[in-house]
């Protein structure tokens, strides 16, 4: 440790349930309407067959008819989000230090539909049809490496792998290639496409998926005392890092920084968090403490808050345990549902804009709050408040922690 | 050009997303960006749509597309 570090977030990319590209998704974001969650039509027949998709893209514009065919949509939602990254950043990629870019995204289970076809191929046409694609649109590094394929940039590239902390674990070690001096610039985030029968029956099976209501739009209901259930999402998002010098001097607007990253295990069980929340909390305390930030400066909480009824208590308490009643607390998967591995990248795009524009989005579905919640949850609409202090916490299966502190820039 | 060619043109069309008039007899896979792996997955179809047997070593990324119809035309057994 050699004192603080603030990463600058130059640049965001959102490919969400709630929009294609940043403005769209956030302004669903603040809406807080849970209107995501749709029928997909490749889940037709398994017992929970909605989500929230990504609706309406079209891989050949998103990515280039040249390019779709060869990357499963995991990768394809990635290098859609990195490419308006960039744009948003206004790096010039082609006079960039190339061997000085790296990617590091996160990921839960890779090209999920390409391997479920391709299984499906296997045992009915036989060995010899199986596409040659299979292995390079499946391996969980992928998406990495195209959008890497994709701008040129030819530093340190990979994908962390954390369950649905992945999004969140990523970032934090994005931050670090900056801080050690690896990288002049890091493209980071998540991106996750498994609304296929095989995942999804798995959750399901789990009992981890909340069942259809009667309006699917409210299925997803964080902190909700009514809270069933987690629903599954797809998307991906993508934050481009520099160091803040660098990132004034070459005249970049900065959202926000990215000044605290922590980590740790629950060392538990494998899919129930720790009842205590003591991972978490020593993974919150660690980002606090990387960032040099004391527990009562936190003005505003960006949960994990799947809407499942375990999550959503222990992450409360310890919630309310480290940092006490003040922060402002909401969980955008009400609108977004849980896009597993892209979750922490998209919240921590939420949590950037959050703290850019002062203004924390609803939890969307929460109509009664559980009264063992005791936090300020925003709820219904759109909040204004000054946030110089946000944290973003993300909670993988596994017992995986990881929680990012990001502040005014 | 042969039905062989059109049937070809057709697949490549219908697996990488390549429009008509991007498709011409003297382009070689190569030029389409049809990469070693792509050419696996296009003799897959192949195989199907012609219902042949395709070895490894029939087709090449260096190929045009005329070339590459007349190996297919080899194989193809006539219908009738």
């Amino acid at each position: 440790m050699t004192g603080t570090f603030d990463a600058a977030v130059t640049g965001l990319g959102m490919v969400t349930a709630a929009g294609i590209g940043t403005a769209a998704s956030w302004e669903r974001i603040v809406a807080g309407a849970g209107t995501a969650a749709a029928d997909i039509s490749a889940l037709a027949g398994t017992p929970v067959d909605f989500g929230c998709p990504v609706a309406d893209f079209d891989p050949l514009v998103m990515v280039g008819r040249r390019q779709a065919w060869r990357l499963d949509r995991s990768s394809q939602l990635a290098v859609a989000a990195a490419r308006e990254a960039l744009q948003d950043a206004g790096l010039d990629t082609s006079s960039w230090d190339a061997a000085r870019v790296g990617v590091v995204l996160g990921n839960f289970v890779g090209g999920a539909a390409t391997w479920e076809k391709q299984h499906k191929v296997l045992l009915s046409e036989g060995a010899t049809e199986v596409s040659p694609m299979l292995v390079p649109m499946l391996s969980i590094n992928m998406s990495a490496g195209y959008v890497a394929m994709e701008c040129g940039a030819r530093g340190p590239n990979f994908v962390a792998a954390t369950a649905c902390a992945s999004g969140t674990t990523a970032i934090g070690l994005a931050r670090e290639l900056l801080r050690a001096g690896t990288c002049d610039v890091v493209l980071t985030g998540g991106t996750e496409a498994c609304l296929v029968p095989s995942i999804i029956s798995g959750f399901s099976q789990m009992g981890a998926l909340a069942p259809r209501p009667a309006d699917i739009g409210t299925a997803s209901r964080p902190f909700d005392v009514a809270r069933n259930g987690f629903v599954p999402a797809e998307g991906a998002a993508v934050l481009v890092l520099e160091r803040p010098a660098a990132a004034s001097a070459r005249g970049a607007t900065v959202r926000a920084f990215v000044s605290g990253y922590g980590a740790s295990a629950d060392a538990h069980h494998a899919t129930a968090p720790d009842p205590d929340g003591a991972g978490a909390e020593s993974a919150l305390r660690a980002a606090l403490a990387d960032a040099g930030r004391d527990p009562t400066m936190v003005d505003h909480v960006n949960a994990h808050g799947t809407s499942t009824p375990l999550n959503d208590v222990a992450e409360a308490r310890m919630i309310r345990r480290v940092l006490g009643g003040r922060p402002v607390v909401t969980s955008v998967k009400g609108t977004l549902g849980h896009a597993l591995g892209a979750a922490g990248a998209i919240e921590a795009a939420a949590t950037v804009l959050t703290v850019q524009h002062s203004l924390v989005p609803p939890t969307a579905n929460l109509d009664s709050q559980d009264p063992a919640i005791d936090l300020d949850v925003v709820t219904k609409s759109a909040r204004q408040s000054a946030v110089e202090v946000a944290v973003s916490n993300s909670f993988g299966f596994g017992g995986q922690n990881a929680v990012l502190v990001i502040t005014r820039a | 050009m042969s039905s062989v060619y059109d049937r070809l043109a057709k697949i490549i069309m219908d697996v990488m997303h390549l429009e008509e008039h991007e498709i011409q007899p003297t382009l070689t896979f190569n030029d389409l960006e049809v990469d070693s792996l792509g050419l696996v997955e296009l003799i897959l179809v192949a195989q199907k749509e012609y219902g042949i047997s395709i070895a490894d070593d029939d087709l090449h990324a260096n190929l045009t597309l005329e070339q590459a119809a007349a190996v297919l035309e080899t194989k193809v057994v006539p219908a009738r």
